[in-house]
């Protein structure tokens, strides 16, 4: 069983000093700019409606800690790696944090090697951003000419998840707005069913994280919600903005969510599966695939929600389990994003799917007043390249229908 | 409402073929086909022409010179052509009908619905269809002005059906109320009691395998790749990512792809180790092993190649009705295709 309790901030603004949360009130105060690996962090909060984009966006963190013990929140990277997240989780509401940093400016990345992930706090592309609604704490950081990537990223990921952790426990002895309670429910005779969370490792800026450790060659586990909800999956793969899964996903699954709501009363919610999509050969996609099955049907599910990580070859790993899935008698549905001329892959047995949006749509053209994190670009932006509007995971509200 | 009105040299009185590589021009007013479009009852204010072969040629800066001037001039509307049968006419129309409606204009274009402008137009500009030639100019002019009318006006256009334009086979984005979490757990609570659906429909083109060749020994074998394979240094400048070319590079006189002469541009994978021996992204070595041996009938003495990362899946199809078409009318019997 998890609690978590939400605290609502009304109004954020920039402070020195030890962060506080009073009234609604919340003060960001000095910030770290990390270790020797980080050049520079700059902050600074961006309220929705601001005509400001966010451009270089690598994640988004929701402000959370342990309420018992604050010093475990996020493990393995801010936390010890073995700590059990607890029950109570405390939570900032009306802000996220936004890392960002400029791969290619730092000289790590090659031109088109990483296409752009934008957040505009206005213009038509706010409507796709799934955090519109919230202040945006940005952290600009410039690292260190010459470090290795992986190190420089970890650095980054490591003040972002602190600062996340920071705020959230200033509402530590406070009265939260509301606490949410998610435990298990009688199942009786309602259908079991579990949740296949997919997420790409493919090395640095291209790993999700477990514990601070890369998913990489990790095969597929029963990962509890007190991990998921608690900060245990932390995002670090930084192609493809529109499909990835920022960390906010996990933190606050839609999916999950949903499945625990109608736990109970509708269906018996099993599990959740964290499996690996973008494997490089057939066969590897196939024994993915297998296992996920074996995971499934070891916990009993008679119905199974897949999601899709990214584009590409991920929705090969996609198809494949809901066949295998299928095959083995456990119904399926699939969160997939589009393309111009239909989707990536598709088996016969999909016949079960939920469009997140055709990633080639173009968002009109807009110009914002100000760009952070990069140069703006001109004219229109696809969908893609909007962080999280296509999010697999079901956190968002884009659909593609026909035109 | 303000129109603009794109025509190639020849409709716009520019000179035939010895004008194909005429630089892009604005001209005042209706011409050639635009005086058809006033006589409809649509005011042509501005006319805007280009060379086929120029535009094909330098379609960067063709294409920005256009936009520019869509830009100075903020038409309600713009129309392009119609191209009938013209593929080098109908593939402007339909590069800068694109980019013009993803900037936010509102484009009518038309041409026969086998012409390559139609999958350039990628959807974003309503395509009228015509006949192969100019003898259908009349019957297409008064529908192309009424939708251009009533775009500009901001009316509601019907479904391709209803108002005779060609399906844009798009999917477009809505942002609807319900999250795609909790439309997924509905459809599959629904698929639970008997009843499946599905928001995405199954992709329409799957392709039966051909036949198995009879005697690879006599056959011409092909080698096609989208591992974005080219000459070193890409001197033909193959996109890393979302490609919209495909490229041929001779083989003749070339035993093997090494790594002095060829690379991977390809943005979707780490290259570091396919770049130290090219032959790992296109088996040319193995190829030239086996016609020494006999083993097949021959190569086919070009490689095609493209960046397979990005690439819409309409353009990608497209891309392998072209290399089909050419491959066949060359006799070739079998492609080795290698993917990354």
């Amino acid at each position: 069983m998890i609690e978590i309790a939400a605290f609502r901030i009304e109004e954020a603004l920039l402070g020195q000093g030890l962060p506080s949360f009073a009234d609604g009130k919340l003060v960001v105060g000095d910030i770290a700019a990390g270790d020797e690996t980080l050049r520079e962090m700059r902050a600074r909060i961006v309220a929705p409606g601001e005509a400001v984009r966010i451009e270089n966006a690598l994640d988004v963190v929701l402000p959370t800690c342990d309420a018992a013990d604050p010093g475990v929140s996020f493990p393995g990277v801010v936390g010890p790696h073995g700590a059990a997240v607890g029950e109570r989780l405390n939570r900032l509401e009306g802000l996220v944090v936004v890392p960002v940093c400029d791969w290619l400016a730092a000289g790590y990345a090659q031109a088109e090697e990483f296409p752009g992930s934008y957040i505009d706090r206005d213009g038509p592309g706010a409507a796709l951003d799934p955090w519109r609604s919230e202040s945006m704490l940005v952290l600009e950081f410039i690292p260190v000419p010459g470090t290795p990537a992986g190190e420089a990223d970890a650095s980054i990921r490591k003040v972002t998840l602190g600062v996340a952790r920071d705020l959230a426990a200033t509402t530590l002895g406070k009265q939260a707005d509301r606490v949410e309670v998610f435990g298990p429910t009688p199942a009786g005779a309602l259908p079991r069913v579990c949740a296949i969370l997919q997420a790409g490792s493919e090395g640095p800026l291209l790993d999700t994280y477990l514990r601070g450790r890369p998913l990489l060659d990790q095969a597929p586990l029963v990962l509890p919600i007190e991990d998921l909800f608690g900060g245990a999956v932390t995002a670090g793969a930084y192609d493809w903005a529109g499909m990835r899964n920022p960390t906010a996903c996990y933190q606050s699954s839609a999916l999950i969510r949903e499945l625990l709501a109608r736990d109970g009363r509708e269906l018996s919610f099993a599990g959740a599966i964290l499996t690996l999509g973008y494997l490089d050969g057939a066969e590897a996609k196939r024994e993915m695939a297998a296992h996920n099955v074996e995971l499934a049907v070891s916990l009993r599910a008679q119905a199974a929600v897949c999601t899709t990580f990214e584009s590409g070859n991920s929705h090969t790993d996609t198809m494949l389990t809901v066949q295998a899935l299928e095959r083995a008698g456990v119904r399926t549905v699939a969160l997939v994003a589009e393309t111009n001329g239909g989707l990536t892959d598709h088996v016969p047995e999909a016949d079960c799917l939920v469009s997140t949006g055709n990633e080639d749509e173009s968002v009109a053209a807009w110009t914002p007043d100000e760009t952070i994190g990069g140069a703006a670009p001109l004219g229109p932006i696809p969908a893609a390249l909007h962080l999280g509007a296509l999010t697999q995971m079901g956190d968002a509200r884009l659909q593609a229908v026909p035109a | 409402m303000k129109v603009v009105h794109y025509l190639n040299q020849f409709f716009a009185g520019l000179g035939a073929e010895e004008a194909a590589r005429h630089e892009p021009i604005r001209l005042e007013g209706p011409q050639g086909p635009g005086k058809g479009l006033v006589a409809a009852g649509l005011q042509v204010d501005i006319t805007l022409a280009c060379g086929d072969d120029y535009f094909g040629e330098h379609e960067t800066e063709a294409l920005g010179w256009l936009l520019d001037r869509l830009s100075d001039e903020a038409p309600d509307v713009l129309i392009c052509g119609p191209a009938f049968g013209s593929g080098r006419y109908g593939y402007a129309c339909g590069v800068l009908g694109r980019e013009a409606a993803r900037r936010g204009y509102a484009v009518v274009t038309a041409m026969t619905q086998d012409n390559p402008g139609v999958i350039a137009a990628e959807g974003a500009a309503y395509i009228v269809p015509t006949t192969s030639n100019v003898a259908g100019m009349r019957a297409a002019l008064p529908t192309i002005a009424d939708l251009a009318t009533r775009l500009a006006n901001g009316e509601t256009i019907g479904s391709p059906e209803e108002e005779g334009y060609l399906p844009r086979g798009l999917r477009r984005n809505e942002i609807v109320e319900r999250t795609a979490a909790a439309r997924a757990v509905e459809l599959l609570l629904a698929k639970i009691g008997g009843e499946t659906r599905t928001e995405v429909a199954p992709s329409a083109g799957r392709v039966t395998p051909a036949p198995k060749v009879a005697d690879i020994s006599a056959a011409t074998i092909a080698l096609v790749t989208e591992s974005g394979c080219v000459p070193l240094g890409n001197p033909d400048r193959l996109p890393t990512r979302h490609s919209n070319v495909w490229l041929r590079y001779r083989l003749d006189g070339v035993g093997s792809l090494g790594s002095d002469g060829y690379e991977s541009v390809h943005a979707g994978f780490d290259t570091t180790a396919a770049n130290v021996d090219p032959n790992r992204l296109v088996p040319l070595d193995a190829m030239r092993e086996l016609e020494r041996e006999n083993a097949v009938g021959g190569l086919y003495e070009e490689l095609f190649t493209t960046s397979g990362v990005d690439t819409p899946v309409a353009v990608a199809a497209t891309f392998g009705c072209e290399m089909a078409e050419v491959l066949v009318s060359a006799g070739v019997r079998a492609v080795i295709l290698t993917g990354t």
